[in-house]
């Protein structure tokens, strides 16, 4: 699920699905909890519908260096 | 191809590198040539946006509320180029509390009345009539008003002094028109490109988008927090590293934007907009060392102790302090053997 910015200043967000979550943590030797957070009730999180344990992906872009980042939902 | 494919190394982040310290060395040392006062000038109200050192420890600390809140509103469609329908969308926006268009008030207490005089002055530089004015009141406090020329009767349910008083101090509070918390709006030209917005003294984001003539992807304001609440922790970061650029720029100080970034990732990893002092990154690391070197050493020790805390010794204060190689560089490499392999080492 992707939604579209609505804001010059909003990436873009996506829910990350439970194969590419495992890949991710794999291929980066991580564990859920060492990811930098989102709360569920962040109003993006909100659009999505993501729920606490959902990995959202993030396309950044910082000045035109594109890259991936990504939070894990937690409750709040 | 070769070559650009090395050059590109070389400027890659090598594993284990400093980079929160260098990060704090590359803001804090120019940070040292900003000004350190912040100007105040008798008169103007909030005219001019807070600057330099002062408004880095506001938003390095996370202040809830900027000292001087500022909203930068495009606008839609024809009202971007015509600066009438513009002056429409700012009239909407601009924030006019009573107050400010009160002359004089009679109190009647054994009526139970409050007679108001409009200044005629303030109504027509805000566009309203006296009856718009009233209409508002009366809904807004759901109280019974009559006009007469510029004076506004408010009649009251009751004779008691003290319900009336506070009845007036509602009054002068309760916004006529425009959006709460938006400020004084004013229209201004981008003289580059000729773009007509609306500059505000206020960071009311959620009640400016719902204006209509007002470009919802463009709306914003220096409140960091204002936009976490309105678009999240990831357009938060990205307003913080922003402000941030902003103010070094103001002083022509330029720093990497790499390194704003990463204390803007570090502050927003959370999920919400943490300061970096004592009530935040600092105060939150794991180890309890680098706490009890940082701020408050007496109340860090004494609450570990009677905890139990452990401490695992994986950071570069706590290892600094007991006089250990730090993890940093070549000192993050240890020498490991595995379980299995114990076993295949004889002793003599």
């Amino acid at each position: 699920m992707v939604n579209k910015s609505d804001h010059e200043i909003v990436p873009v967000h996506e829910i990350l699905k439970l194969k590419e979550v495992n890949e991710l943590l794999e291929s980066k030797n991580l564990r859920l909890e060492n990811l930098p957070k989102i709360f569920e009730s962040d109003p993006q999180c909100k659009k999505l519908g993501a729920k606490p344990g959902h990995v959202i992906k993030i396309h950044r872009n910082d000045n035109g260096n594109q890259y991936l980042y990504y939070r894990v939902v937690v409750e709040g | 191809m070769a070559k650009t494919q090395t050059k590109e190394n070389n400027y890659a982040v090598e594993y284990s590198e400093p980079v929160g310290i260098i990060a704090a060395q590359s803001v804090g040392e120019p940070g040292t040539q900003m000004i350190l006062r912040s100007f105040h000038f008798a008169g103007i109200e909030s005219a001019i946006a807070t600057s330099g050192l002062p408004r880095i420890v506001e938003l390095v600390d996370a202040k809830k509320k900027p000292t001087t809140p500022l909203s930068t509103i495009y606008l839609e469609g024809p009202a971007s180029k015509d600066i009438e329908l513009a002056e429409k969308v700012a009239k909407k926006i601009n924030e006019v509390r009573m107050g400010t268009l009160i002359r004089r008030v009679v109190e009647n207490f054994s009526k139970g009345t409050i007679r108001i005089l409009l200044s005629k002055q303030e109504l027509e530089s805000e566009g309203l009539t006296p009856g718009q004015v009233a209409d508002k009141l009366g809904k807004l406090l759901k109280v019974d008003t009559s006009v007469e020329k510029h004076a506004i009767t408010v009649k009251m349910h009751t004779k008691n002094l003290k319900e009336i008083r506070q009845t007036m101090v509602k009054i002068t509070k309760s916004v006529i028109n425009g959006i709460e918390g938006a400020g004084k709006a004013v229209v201004q030209t981008n003289p580059k490109t000729g773009e007509i917005y609306i500059v505000s003294a206020g960071s009311n984001i959620e009640g400016i988008i719902t204006v209509d003539g007002v470009d919802k992807s463009r709306v914003y304001t220096n409140d960091v927090f204002a936009v976490y609440r309105q678009f999240g922790v990831e357009a938060a970061r990205n307003a913080l590293a922003r402000e941030l650029k902003a103010t070094l720029d103001e002083q022509k100080i330029s720093v990497d934007i790499r390194h704003l970034l990463l204390i803007a990732d570090a502050m927003t990893s959370t999920g919400t907009i943490k300061g970096v002092g004592r009530h935040g990154l600092s105060g939150e690391k794991s180890s309890v060392f680098a706490r009890a070197a940082y701020e408050e050493t007496v109340k860090h020790l004494i609450n570990a102790a009677s905890f139990g805390e452990t401490d695992h010794m994986r950071g570069v204060t706590e290892n600094i302090l007991v006089g250990k190689q730090i993890p940093i560089g070549t000192g993050s490499v240890k020498l490991a053997i595995k379980k299995e392999d114990m076993s295949k080492i004889k002793p003599k």
